[in-house]
């Protein structure tokens, strides 16, 4: 006569019964913690008159124009992008200098453009900036 | 006794499954530029549920400010309204006004006194004349022109508050001098941020041209970090970073909205003793509670001594750091406090 099953005994389902807990779980925590970005992804998003108009990768050089009542020349250089030439009153866009962190943005007023870059924040990284 | 065993599994998954929905459910953060806003770049940072939820925030926001900058606005006037341009252009005429006008001029009023006519919104004769040479100086490099004193002081005669006329109760307002006029630029951008900032929940983050205001923290708990600009160096060079769960942080410097005249830089923030660009600071960079406050205290601690600024510091319980033309920097005592390690 078969003995009945009591309950405590080891059997194999149980075994892929855990196994498929603990793959799930460890799944579940390797999801939570990968940020959701990726790491250290910068992309770079032109606006002119609030609409994407290009989208700029940092790990690539490169260089564009974007016309509007002015012409701007934009450089993607080393990791970092700037307004490197511009016809506008002023051009406090080429001043304003060379950017690589997520949420900073750098702006040409009289063309109405601005390069935003989009990704992960850091904490260290600022959320705005006084000048 | 099997069924048990898979029961509990499924228990186990669903639990698993019902924590990966609270962290989905988590506000996340957004961010909306507008650059029409002010004459600057008006920024905003805001944790919500979803993009419909920030959009429509971000919106109403944009909105109201439009609302304050067409009031504010002293150099065009827009069809069907009574602003500070039409009010400019008229003198000796009294204007029945929008309500946030009397509320602007009213701290415009205190600010003259507190600050002993370092911020006037009454300036504007002298004002005028430095905006139409730098404007032309800009446009224009190679003929870029000093004003003449002679002409500043002159101007110089038509300023104060003792010019402006305005009736609370009736909400009107009129220039009694036909050569005055407001120039509110040292505090509308700081007053209109601090009033729209007052209908916003926490966890947002508004900059409107460096006008920095905090409504409270981030939903994790966290305090923003604003970065305070290096004047000496373009780019993402921060002299230091502050951690400000609420409030407002401001600058004026010297290389601000500046132009060229025979290779010498002159700026936007224009002295009464001198009628000259102010010389004492490079620049000054104001935490204050009050973003119409932060404004207008930056803009006076910029034209006054340490010591002078300190006092104004006390009485309104707000914190500074001063750079000095050779780079130094000073503190108020509770500043530091807000330096992020």
């Amino acid at each position: 006569m078969k003995k009945e099953h009591d309950g405590l005994t080891f059997q194999r389902g149980d075994a892929v019964a855990i196994a498929a807990v603990v793959t799930a779980a460890l799944v579940m925590i390797a999801l939570l913690l990968i940020p959701s970005g990726g790491n250290g992804r910068v992309i770079a998003r032109i606006y002119q008159d609030g609409e994407v108009i290009r989208e700029l990768r940092l790990e690539e050089n490169t260089e564009i124009t974007v016309e509007g009542a002015y012409r701007n020349t934009i450089s993607v250089r080393d990791g970092k992008i700037a307004f490197t030439h511009s016809d506008c009153p002023g051009e406090d866009c080429v001043h304003s200098g060379w950017i690589s962190a997520p949420g900073r943005s750098a702006v040409c007023l009289p063309n109405r453009v601005e390069i935003r870059l989009e990704g992960e924040a850091d904490t260290d990284d600022v959320d705005a900036v006084v000048q | 006794m099997r069924r048990k065993l898979t029961l509990a599994v499924l228990f186990l998954i669903m639990t698993l499954l019902l924590c990966t929905g609270c962290q989905a459910r988590e506000k996340k953060r957004y961010q909306a530029s507008y650059l029409t806003l002010f004459d600057t770049v008006t920024t905003i940072l805001g944790y919500e549920e979803d993009q419909d939820i920030f959009s429509a925030e971000a919106a109403r926001i944009h909105d109201q400010m439009e609302a304050y900058d067409h009031l504010y606005d002293i150099y065009h006037e827009y069809p069907d309204l009574v602003n500070l341009c039409t009010v400019n252009r008229h003198p000796g005429e009294t204007f029945t006004v929008d309500q946030r006008i009397i509320d602007l001029l009213k701290l415009a009023r205190e600010a003259d006194e507190f600050s002993g006519h370092r911020t006037n919104a009454m300036f504007g004769a002298v004002l005028r004349i430095w905006h139409e040479v730098r404007e032309e100086g800009i446009e224009d490099p190679e003929s870029a022109r000093l004003p003449e004193l002679s002409e500043l002081e002159a101007a110089a005669g038509h300023t104060g508050f003792e010019y402006l006329e305005m009736d609370e109760a009736a909400r009107t307002v009129r220039l009694t001098d036909p050569e005055a006029s407001l120039d509110v630029g040292a505090l509308a951008k700081g007053y209109a941020v601090q009033k729209v900032c007052e209908t916003l929940p926490e966890g947002y983050l508004l900059s409107v041209g460096g006008n920095v205001v905090a409504t409270g923290p981030k939903p994790d708990g966290s305090a923003w970090t604003v970065g305070v600009q290096d004047p000496d160096a373009a780019g993402e060079a921060y002299i230091h970073k502050l951690s400000i769960s609420r409030g407002s942080v401001v600058t004026s410097g010297d290389y601000q909205r500046r132009y060229t005249v025979d290779g010498v830089q002159y700026h936007h923030i224009i002295d009464p003793e001198t009628l000259f660009p102010g010389t004492k600071w490079r620049a000054v960079t104001v935490i204050a509670q009050d973003s119409g406050l932060a404004d207008a205290l930056s803009t006076s601690l910029f034209l006054m001594d340490q010591e002078e600024g300190q006092r104004l510091l006390d009485q309104t319980g707000s914190e500074a750091m001063w750079i000095g033309k050779d780079g130094t920097q000073a503190f108020s005592p509770g500043y530091k406090a807000y330096i992020k390690p």
